[in-house]
């Protein structure tokens, strides 16, 4: 009887203290993550703004026909600026790779929604295949 | 003539000495079971990197016992330690007073003794010789499950290896990490009713969580003599995970929630993985101390890793460290399953509730991720619930896998990944639980 009361006491115990810590985990990891994102998305924008205040800088990108630049103020106006830089850069230089010397401009950069291509699904699914 | 009885002899003396002649039907029983364990690690290619060691290990405690042998220490007069061919100077001594009809009973000549007088008594000064008889191999790796060392290090290798992107991205997937512990707290109940101990029952229950080291490391604190059948029960069952945890899932979920595709997970920056580490640590250490050696190597291992700036430990972590341990984890706790020890009605019992707690972990999590599924209006697959019994990363595949019989569009991996790894934490968690109530 003594043993079962413990047993009660210990799922009882068990059960909110594990729930209790890691509903902290996701209090605190929620509340750093925006804190963090905010803090990314501000001095994002704060680049964004002293680049364009800047006058050499928006010369010198307008001389050489920066792509980079153009994807990005494309990018920040179809509300995709979660896109690394560096990705769009890949895609930049991918479409480089395929036009080569043919004039060309990338003008936005857009994720393709949830549903992948038939090679995205044959590659995930020979990397899920584990039996 | 003389030849052939001497070949005779010889043969009858090699049988003798083999473990032929000495194994008793517990250990025919058992080195059967290692080959079915062989035959799922190699051909089935379940979990085969536990199960072929573990396989391995107990076959050959079976066919030779001896390799877990205890070391053996002998406390010899001077007169059997020559007799056994040795050189007396080669041991430590110990002295000893005893009474004259003492020392005469235990083999030595008086008048050759030292001896002293003590209120008017006489004693005489007895040198025993320390002769000590190495253990078996696996003895001395065995060690390491025993004292606790391996299991945390696993973890380090753990860390080093696993991404919390999933989790940070969407922390609610904890709350499938918590869902699936309760089957280990309900079979803690269960346990206590079939007679077991408390203590034993607390590592008759963390089987639930589906973490190998994690029931090691609790059963070294709370039960050390159940941890053979413990850690094979574990083990077995994280490598049987395919078999175990499809029909649960399908019996618990309709086809409409199965079919559910999930939306794309968020980036997750540099910054939050780093400081994810270091945020759980403190959280986990400071509410529970005792799940700290767990937690605490989980994360160092997740910090080299995100960090960035310790590239070769992180490797080492993932790849090296893990392996050898691994080698060392997986033969040992085979080599304890030795037919004549493992093949008792407890050790069956604790089987039994060892797949129980396992499947309730599964059920719970999965009837909490209905219950998400449900409170989001259907943007959550049930599924990913069951991954909530760590057992990284199967139980995250699984979920892929029976979504994906149902729709061959819906990937569920990286979703399943957050619970999954949430139920690494929250096991860790329940760890604690059970050792600071039990201990």
């Amino acid at each position: 009887m003594e043993n079962m009361m413990l047993a009660l006491s210990l799922l009882l115990a068990g059960f909110i203290i594990v729930f209790v810590v890691l509903i902290l985990l996701i209090i605190i990891i929620t509340v750093y993550g925006k804190i963090i994102q905010a803090a990314q998305r501000s001095s994002k924008t704060r680049k964004e703004k002293k680049k364009t205040a800047d006058p050499v800088q928006s010369a010198a990108a307008a001389q050489h026909g920066s792509i980079g630049a153009d994807v990005k103020a494309a990018a920040s106006s179809e509300g995709t600026d979660e896109i690394p830089g560096e990705i769009i850069a890949v895609i930049a230089a991918a479409v480089d790779a395929v036009y080569g010397s043919k004039p060309h401009r990338v003008r936005s950069v857009k994720r393709s929604g949830t549903v992948r291509s038939a090679w995205g699904n044959a590659g995930v699914i020979g990397n899920t295949r584990p039996f | 003539m003389e030849i052939f009885s001497q070949l005779g002899s010889v043969i009858v003396g090699l049988y003798n000495s083999s473990g032929l002649c000495h194994l008793g039907w517990q250990n025919y029983v058992m080195i059967a079971i290692s080959f079915v364990l062989m035959f799922l690690a190699i051909k089935k290619q379940y979990e085969p990197l536990l199960l072929l060691p573990i396989a391995f290990g107990m076959m050959i405690v079976n066919i030779f016992p001896d390799i877990m042998a205890n070391p053996v220490t002998q406390l010899l007069t001077e007169g059997q330690v020559k007799s056994m061919g040795l050189d007396p100077a080669s041991y430590p001594t110990t002295s000893e007073l005893l009474t004259k009809a003492q020392a005469i009973t235990a083999g030595f000549e008086p008048s050759t003794l030292a001896h002293v007088n003590i209120g008017g008594s006489e004693f005489y000064r007895v040198v025993y010789y320390s002769v000590t008889e190495n253990g078996g191999l696996f003895y001395y790796l065995y060690q390491g499950v025993h004292l606790g060392i391996f299991p945390p290090l696993i973890f380090l290798g753990i860390g080093a290896m696993t991404d919390f992107g999933p989790l940070i991205a969407n922390p609610k997937s904890f709350i499938l990490g918590a869902a699936a512990q309760i089957g280990i707290f309900i079979t803690f109940i269960g346990a206590i009713i079939l007679g077991f101990k408390t203590n034993e029952a607390g590592s008759i229950a963390i089987i639930g969580g589906a973490d190998g080291p994690t029931a090691i490391f609790v059963t070294s604190k709370l039960s050390p003599e159940l941890l053979g059948p413990i850690a094979v029960a574990a083990y077995s069952y994280m490598a049987l995970v395919p078999i175990i945890q499809p029909p649960i899932m399908k019996l618990l979920t309709t086809k409409k929630e199965r079919s559910i595709v999930m939306g794309q997970l968020r980036p997750v920056s540099k910054l939050e993985k780093i400081i994810f580490p270091i945020v759980v640590v403190v959280l986990v250490a400071i509410l529970l101390p005792d799940a700290a050696p767990l937690v605490g190597m989980l994360m160092l291992g997740n910090l080299f890793k995100e960090s960035g700036v310790v590239d070769r430990i992180a490797k080492t972590a993932q790849n090296e460290l893990m392996n050898i341990v691994t080698i060392f984890l997986g033969v040992t706790v085979g080599a304890t399953a030795s037919g004549t020890l493992f093949l008792t009605p407890k050790t069956l019992g604790i089987i039994a509730l060892g797949l129980i707690a396992f499947c309730l972990g599964t059920a719970c999590g999965v009837l909490f991720g209905k219950i998400m599924c449900w409170a989001t209006k259907g943007k959550i697959n049930p599924l990913i619930g069951s991954a909530g019994v760590s057992a990284v990363p199967m139980a995250a595949r699984i979920s892929q896998k029976v979504g994906q019989e149902e729709n061959p569009a819906n990937f569920l991996l990286m979703h399943a990944m957050g619970p999954n790894v949430a139920g690494v934490i929250g096991s860790a968690v329940a760890a604690g639980v059970l050792i600071s109530v039990l201990k």
